[in-house]
């Protein structure tokens, strides 16, 4: 089910980002939290009571005025400050509604989003490691493991196993266009981690495939999760970390995000009629 | 000389405590950063130096007439093509000070490696001094930097760059010696030999192993081992990094890592601060991040190189030492600031440290030959990418780039070219007998790159600081002064237990050696236990230059010494007084002993040099020029470093400043 819905989200923002996959990240980071926000304003719109947080902000600074023009009244100033924060406490309450709804739906397009700006692709010549992790019940050094690389990847190193955590390391070298799966075979049973492709400046990247598990497919909806009997709980590719710049400083794509999705949100807000 | 000098020499611990409080103190403090580039007036000339440090006049012959340095040979049948005068003495943070300021010792104030304090007797380094921030807030067990820490340039005298700044033509100095940290200038310039790593040292590379080895950790270098043991085919060990300025007592930071071994494999994985690698036997690394924290918001960045020498049967993992990390610098390494990051952005991490080969490693067996050439060789490739870089973009005014492989590698393989000396070995000679001459080809194939890429306009320079020769025996200066009763140790003192002069008598020592070529007067007025009257300085130099010039070699009748300066007599300048009294300028095959620099006494006068360090120069500089060839016919038929600084100047049209003495070379 999880998957299914992972799937159509995942969908949605590849068609959102196809035209945009040629151009530089930040444009697809603006068209997202554009979008985003105008999301936000709609579902805000929508689900909060618009009248009823009017009312609070403009109580809210009602007390503040009167807190000013009664500096020399202490009884006043201390029904003041008490009324100000029964107003504060209304308009968070007023929030409160509009946040759960949205609170489902952020997290899980935050997980896609994920996939598209968190890492980046190694170059031609670079390395990088692919991980399997395994049930710990599993005798390692019996376990007949191959590993199969598609054109443009090279294997490098035999597996380095380590017993007490139950995971196999190795290490691939990208040698030219990717795109095909690695097959990670255990003991007779194939099982496919994707590769992305090599040659776009936007793309989507899933580093992990996990086995069935609600949290871990909330956090993972990059791939198909691995059956829920299989001996592997979860494969990896280890990627070097993408970042956003703008005029030297680098941004991690999250603070990228919601910085841009306020700033629209504001922006926006008079066009739509939206109290915030 | 500064008043907390005394305090910091030769302790080693409150001297790199010092370095890195003063990296703190600079992290918290803004520095003149992001200075703009000088003016960029077009010149229509320009001159590219490449600076191939020891080229050696006799072997750059040797492999002209082999037909080895084919673009050697045309850049010399285009102008000039001569031995170069090179330095008293001819080390070289002395020679290429004497190039940067177009002077003499006297003029820039670098006479060796080592200088000594004259109120302790103890050695200090000369290129530079770090002092911490001057006042902390103390919370607890955490000192709060209140001020900026500094580190100081001890180089005097203004550099060449500096003069062309002055007339708005740019210039791009990359990595030259005697430059750390960078003097102010707006022109672009990279610091290189005298560059610390990030512990403060000149290289210390860290050794994890299960098998029983030592290594020297000595002033300034070297390397420590750390024993560990595999259990579950799991090492976890640390890295130390810089000593922590925030804390009280500055103790050392450390970052933990892990290493899994394959069962059967040999391959391992490492895992440290988040980052993974694999690792087969006998394979590198590439450059890995580091970061040591002092206190939460306050870390430091570094950059260094795993190799894992074996797997099975002993663990042997090796770590370079950790390099100032170029795209996050917690030390000045450039002018601006942002250069530093920009050549970063474009190579990735690269070396930073002033002497990028682990000399040490190679001498401590800690790295064989194969794998020492192995990483001089990134250094190569590295310099190779970012000269093709800068040559791309070098349009007008002045070009210096460096290379340290020349001077590096025939430090350590002199030994196998020179059947005589000591550890020469017949076997490792027929693999790397070659190595030399290679290097040569490599400074061949640096020159063939600028000549391809600049116009037939660009006066192009090749030089080198000094030459080379043997170093098959060490002389020990302080033992030969004590002999000869010019140095006096307290009674009962066994000489060969003796450091850094403990337990000599001062009050009846008239001389001492500090430094690869320095012997000191032990002076009334000016040393702290000086009781050598000013009047009779004059005949005790002459005294000791007469005896030291005749001391000649037991087994062999050679001279050891060739000539002993007496450097009032040879150095002009403002900092002649700063200078030691005597320079010794040895004979060919012979040098300052290992012991004798740091005010040790060891038993012979004269030993053999049993190391892997085996060729040197610090001979009288007539033994071992250096080398200038030019697309310029020279206007001097022995021209010397400082004459090739005011060549430069006069290229430019700009007239020689009066404090410098070279002469215009063209």
């Amino acid at each position: 089910m999880l998957w299914w819905l992972n799937s159509a989200l995942g969908t949605l923002i590849r068609i959102i980002f196809m035209p945009l996959a040629s151009f530089h990240p930040w444009i697809a980071m603006l068209v997202i939290s554009l979008l985003t926000a105008l999301l936000m304003l709609f579902v805000y719109k929508k689900t909060s009571d618009q009248a009823g947080i009017k009312r609070a902000r403009e109580r809210i600074k009602a007390h503040l005025l009167e807190i000013r023009l009664y500096q020399n009244d202490f009884r006043t100033q201390l029904n003041s400050q008490k009324e100000l924060l029964a107003a504060n406490l209304r308009y968070l309450s007023y929030n409160l509604k509009p946040l759960l709804v949205m609170i489902i739906p952020i997290f899980l397009l935050l997980a896609q989003l994920n996939l598209w700006f968190s890492y980046r692709i190694p170059a031609k010549d670079e390395t990088f490691l692919l991980k399997a992790r395994f049930i710990k019940s599993v005798d390692l050094m019996k376990l007949n493991l191959e590993v199969e690389t598609p054109a443009g990847l090279q294997l490098e190193t035999p597996p380095v196993r380590i017993i007490d955590e139950a995971e196999v390391s190795w290490r691939l070298r990208v040698t030219g266009a990717t795109g095909k799966p690695v097959i990670i075979t255990v003991d007779g049973e194939r099982y496919l981690k994707s590769i992305p492709a090599t040659n776009r400046s936007l793309t989507r990247v899933s580093p992990v495939r996990v086995r069935k598990n609600l949290w871990q497919e909330l956090l993972h909806p990059g791939e198909k999760p691995l059956p829920a009997d299989s001996l592997l709980t979860r494969v990896e590719l280890v990627l070097p970390e993408s970042r956003l710049e703008f005029a030297g400083i680098s941004f991690h794509w999250l603070v990228a995000y919601f910085l841009l999705s306020i700033i629209f949100g504001f922006a926006l807000k008079g066009v739509f009629r939206v109290e915030i | 000389m500064s008043g907390r000098r005394s305090e910091e020499a030769l302790r080693r611990r409150e001297f790199l405590q010092l370095i890195l409080g003063t990296s703190a103190g600079l992290l918290l403090s803004p520095t003149e950063a992001f200075l703009k580039t000088a003016g960029r007036r077009e010149t229509g000339l320009k001159v590219l130096v490449l600076g191939m440090d020891g080229l050696d006049t006799i072997l750059v012959n040797r492999f002209i007439e082999a037909g080895l340095l084919p673009h050697f040979k045309k850049l010399a049948a285009s102008g000039t093509f001569l031995p170069l005068g090179s330095s008293i003495p001819p080390q070289s943070p002395v020679a290429w000070a004497n190039f940067i300021t177009g002077t003499n010792p006297g003029g820039h104030a670098i006479f060796d490696f080592v200088h000594r304090d004259p109120r302790t007797y103890l050695p200090v380094f000369s290129a530079s001094e770090s002092l911490p921030p001057r006042h902390n807030l103390k919370l607890g067990k955490y000192h709060i930097p209140l001020s900026g820490g500094e580190i100081r340039n001890l180089r005097r005298g203004r550099a060449f760059w500096q003069i062309l700044e002055d007339y708005d033509i740019p210039a791009t100095i990359f990595k030259i010696p005697s430059n750390y940290p960078p003097v102010e200038t707006r022109q672009k310039t990279f610091s290189g030999m005298g560059t610390p790593d990030l512990k403060g040292y000149y290289g210390l590379f860290n050794y994890y192993t299960n098998e029983y080895k030592t290594v020297t950790e000595e002033y300034g270098g070297g390397g420590r081992v750390h024993y560990v043991y595999v259990i579950g085919n799991r090492v976890e060990a640390k890295i130390p990094g810089p000593n922590n300025p925030f804390v009280k007592g500055n103790p050392e930071t450390f970052v933990d890592f892990r290493v899994f071994i394959d069962p059967v494999h040999q391959v391992a994985k490492i895992s440290l601060q988040g980052q993974e690698f694999i690792l087969r036997e006998k394979e590198w690394s590439g450059w890995k991040r580091i970061r040591f924290e002092f206190i939460p918001t306050q870390t430091v960045s570094g950059i260094c190189q795993f190799y894992l020498k074996e797997v099975r049967p002993k663990f042997k993992l090796y770590v370079s030492p950790i390099n100032i990390d170029p795209a996050d610098p917690a030390l000045p390494l450039s002018t601006p600031e942002s250069y530093s990051r920009e050549l970063a952005k474009k190579f990735g991490p690269f070396f930073t440290k002033g002497l990028p080969a682990d000399t040490a490693a190679l001498e401590n067996d800690v790295l064989d030959e194969k794998e020492f050439l192995y990483q001089d060789e990134l250094v190569y490739q590295e310099s190779m990418a970012m000269l093709e870089d800068e040559l791309k973009n070098f349009r007008s005014g002045l070009l210096f780039f460096y290379f340290s492989n020349a001077d590096q590698r025939q430090h350590m393989f002199f030994r196998l070219i020179d059947r005589d000396h000591p550890a020469y070995n017949e076997k490792l000679a027929s693999e790397f007998g070659q190595v030399i001459e290679k290097t040569y080809q490599q400074m061949d194939r640096a020159l063939q790159l600028a000549m391809e890429k600049t116009d037939s306009r660009t006066v192009i320079i090749v030089m080198s600081d000094h030459g080379f020769c043997p170093f098959r025996k060490g002389f020990n200066l302080n033992t030969w002064l004590l002999r000869n009763g010019y140095h006096v140790l307290r009674p009962g003192t066994k000489p060969e237990e003796v450091t850094l002069f403990q337990t000599t008598d001062w009050s009846r020592s008239r001389a001492y050696g500090v430094g690869l070529n320095a012997l000191y007067l032990n002076l009334k007025g000016r040393e702290a236990g000086g009781i050598v009257r000013p009047e009779e300085k004059q005949s005790l130099l002459r005294e000791l230059a007469r005896k030291l010039e005749q001391i000649t070699d037991p087994e062999t009748g050679e001279r050891v010494i060739l000539k002993a300066y007496i450097t009032e007599e040879v150095y002009s300048g403002p900092y002649v007084t700063e200078a030691p009294d005597i320079i010794l300028g040895f004979n060919r095959n012979y040098r300052i002993s290992w012991n004798s620099p740091l005010g040790n006494f060891p038993r012979e006068i004269i030993e053999n040099n049993p190391q892997k360090w085996s060729g040197d120069h610090m001979t009288a500089p007539g033994l071992i020029p250096g080398v200038l060839l030019a697309n310029r016919p020279s206007r001097l038929e022995q021209p010397a470093l400082e004459d090739v600084t005011a060549g430069i100047l006069s290229l430019f049209g700009i007239k020689i400043p009066s404090g410098m003495t070279g002469r215009p070379v063209f």
